[in-house]
């Protein structure tokens, strides 16, 4: 199963889906559209503590997060 | 004296932090506690061991290779560390929208590991004794 991770203010909410099931895949991908068009910053975990933004949808990847864009604080 | 003050003040600051990150971790439902397993599993072993023994993890930015320190709350909680170790520079940013502490740091963490620049860019700099944390410290997050 892979696992998309959406930073929020319940702290993430996660949606698992199967990467072999199309229909499933295509609502994650809508989902990773979705969110990356309204300026969500995706990454993947790449290795243990290693991780890279990623700029489009790939349904193998084991886990992709997704943050809000920044600002100044 | 002053040095003496310092690090009473560094130390004292570092144990708050601890308290609160293990109060948070008692009740696993929480949004707080949530957040900070997610950053914990995203942490690398050794940010993972600076974390739970200090409340901060250093993190190195992806273009100049320059350290930070991203220490535990939600604003102007990072330092850029000099040659020696030393905080040389405070840096503010953070995701939009009200985000717990652990998703707040994880945020800044790969920020600064794979686009420090963007990052940066956004930042608003600061003295880097951390003024809003010793102001923080008992914020019930």
């Amino acid at each position: 199963m892979a696992t998309q991770i959406v930073m929020d203010h319940s702290g993430d909410t996660r949606h698992a889906f199967d990467p072999l099931d199309a229909k499933a895949v295509a609502k994650a991908e809508k989902r990773f559209k979705d969110l990356t068009g309204a300026g969500f910053i995706a990454a993947e975990r790449t290795a243990d503590g290693e991780s890279r933004r990623v700029s489009a949808f790939n349904p193998m990847a084991e886990e992709t997060l997704f943050f809000p864009r920044l600002a100044g604080g | 004296m002053f040095l003496f003050r310092h690090l009473r003040s560094e130390r004292s600051r570092h144990i708050r932090a601890l308290h609160r990150l293990y109060r948070f971790s008692n009740d696993k439902n929480r949004p707080e506690a949530r957040g900070l397993r997610l950053l914990r599993t995203w942490l690398s072993p050794t940010q993972r061991a600076q974390f739970d023994s200090f409340g901060y993890f250093d993190v190195t930015g992806s273009v100049s290779h320059r350290k930070y320190r991203i220490h535990f709350g939600v604003s102007a909680n990072i330092q850029e560390l000099g040659n020696d170790d030393k905080p040389r520079i405070g840096w503010c940013f953070i995701p939009d929208g009200n985000l717990v502490p652990g998703d707040v740091m994880l945020a800044q963490k790969i920020a600064l590991e794979t686009s420090e620049r963007d990052a940066l860019a956004v930042a608003n700099r600061f003295p880097p004794t951390i003024p809003a944390l010793l102001r923080n410290a008992g914020r019930p997050y």
